[in-house]
């Protein structure tokens, strides 16, 4: 009984933990039904499809697109600074109208990803 | 993390339409980060990160489903997977509600089935009741059945005698058309019109011969009256005997062989002047 009550008790905790997770998760997938992501819907379930994933709700869809879409949207975030840093150092130089045309480039994107643990080597020239 | 391949730095030839509606749509995040241009290998390295990212999550998706015992994967069991990738649903809600949503990839593939009409002659017949209805259709019937390919003649009177008062006149009018462009004309009028053209008639000299001889054919015996005739006037002023017995040979070749034609020589006046 002790046990059961512990258990209780963990999971009460745990109950609670998860409802509020789950309130949000319900809210959202709510909010999601109005929300356009950037990657259309139909790709985004082709690219499921290929691996097993079928589900008639598209508001998971929509959940799945927004998160990768945000897992883009930060790395090209951390580029963009990556590239606004390399640009404050040469902002001595006399281009200064063409800071704000930032290029993204692999040289920017490289160690960004190394944060993230994708190792990405691009060859020096072609043979 | 998820693998990604070890040299993404060329994007191929990008024929897949998904492929580029991915790329479009990393260009559209890029764009709102504040990039205004990028470089090709970035953009095909995070395509394809961005592809194999989604793999992944549906991947892992349906492997919660399925170790909870269930075949349709759940809002929790996308939110396991985030969580085991590392993508926490915190930033989400504020993500969502950024301000500036700008960019919006609207293309939709759109598949053109509007060809099959086009080509379509006779009519399908129907399935019959015992063929289910997800089997192909029928082929045109025109394709596999039989059918006369007479058309019924038409009968009636009328119709019959201006058929062939119509075909009367074209006869007529196309050859004369073929006697004035062939052989010699008169004009009627004084004018150097080509209308009103007159096929000259032919003077002949003889004219109770066609009378007293009828023939069936007409060859190029003319041709030959001609020819017989100058020929024998020149050989008659030049030497005559050997020519003479050349003639006599050739008509007598000529005689045998219907098929042959007469030769016809250069004209020996000249040649010997």
């Amino acid at each position: 009984m002790d046990q059961s009550g512990q258990q209780q008790g963990v999971g009460a905790a745990g109950n609670q933990v998860s409802r509020s997770a789950g309130l949000a998760l319900t809210d959202f997938l709510m909010q999601l039904e109005e929300y356009n992501p950037t990657i259309p819907d139909a790709v985004t379930a082709y690219y499921l499809n290929s691996s097993g994933f079928d589900t008639a709700d598209g508001r998971l869809v929509r959940l799945i697109s927004l998160a990768a879409q945000k897992f883009v949207s930060d790395i090209a975030n951390d580029a963009l600074q990556h590239c606004k840093m390399r640009g404050a150092q040469q902002s001595s130089s006399k281009i200064k109208g063409k800071d704000k045309r930032f290029t993204l480039t692999m040289e920017d994107l490289t160690p960004v990803l190394a944060e993230y643990g994708i190792t990405v080597k691009k060859p020096h020239y072609y043979i | 993390m998820a693998a990604v391949p070890p040299a993404p730095g060329e994007t191929q030839g990008t024929l897949d339409p998904r492929r580029k509606t991915l790329a479009a749509a990393v260009a559209g995040i890029l764009q709102e980060a504040g990039f205004l241009a990028f470089e090709k290998a970035a953009l095909g390295t995070l395509t394809e990160m961005l592809q194999s990212l989604l793999r992944e999550i549906g991947r892992s998706t349906r492997a919660y489903s399925e170790l909870a015992y269930r075949t349709e994967p759940v809002g929790a069991d996308v939110v396991m997977a985030l969580v085991d990738m590392g993508i926490t649903l915190e930033g989400l809600q504020m993500f969502r509600s950024r301000p500036n949503r700008v960019v919006i990839t609207a293309p939709s593939q759109q598949v053109d089935l509007k060809q099959h009409n086009v080509l379509q002659v006779g009519d399908k017949k129907s399935h019959p009741a015992h063929i289910p209805d997800h089997l192909p259709p029928f082929p045109d019937t025109h394709t596999y059945c039989f059918s006369h390919t007479y058309k019924q003649p038409v009968t009636e009177y009328e119709a019959i005698r201006e058929k062939a008062a119509a075909q009367k006149r074209d006869i007529e009018r196309a050859l004369t058309k073929f006697a004035t462009k062939t052989r010699d004309t008169q004009n009627l009028f004084l004018t150097d019109d080509k209308e009103y053209l007159l096929v000259a008639v032919e003077p002949n000299p003889k004219a109770y011969l066609d009378a007293l001889m009828p023939r069936d054919q007409v060859f190029e015996e003319e041709e030959e009256h001609h020819t017989k005739k100058k020929r024998r006037i020149v050989t008659e002023e030049s030497d005559p005997g050997q020519e003479k017995d050349k003639l006599n040979e050739s008509q007598e070749g000529e005689l045998d062989n219907p098929y042959l034609r007469p030769v016809k020589m250069p004209r020996k006046g000249k040649a010997k002047k």
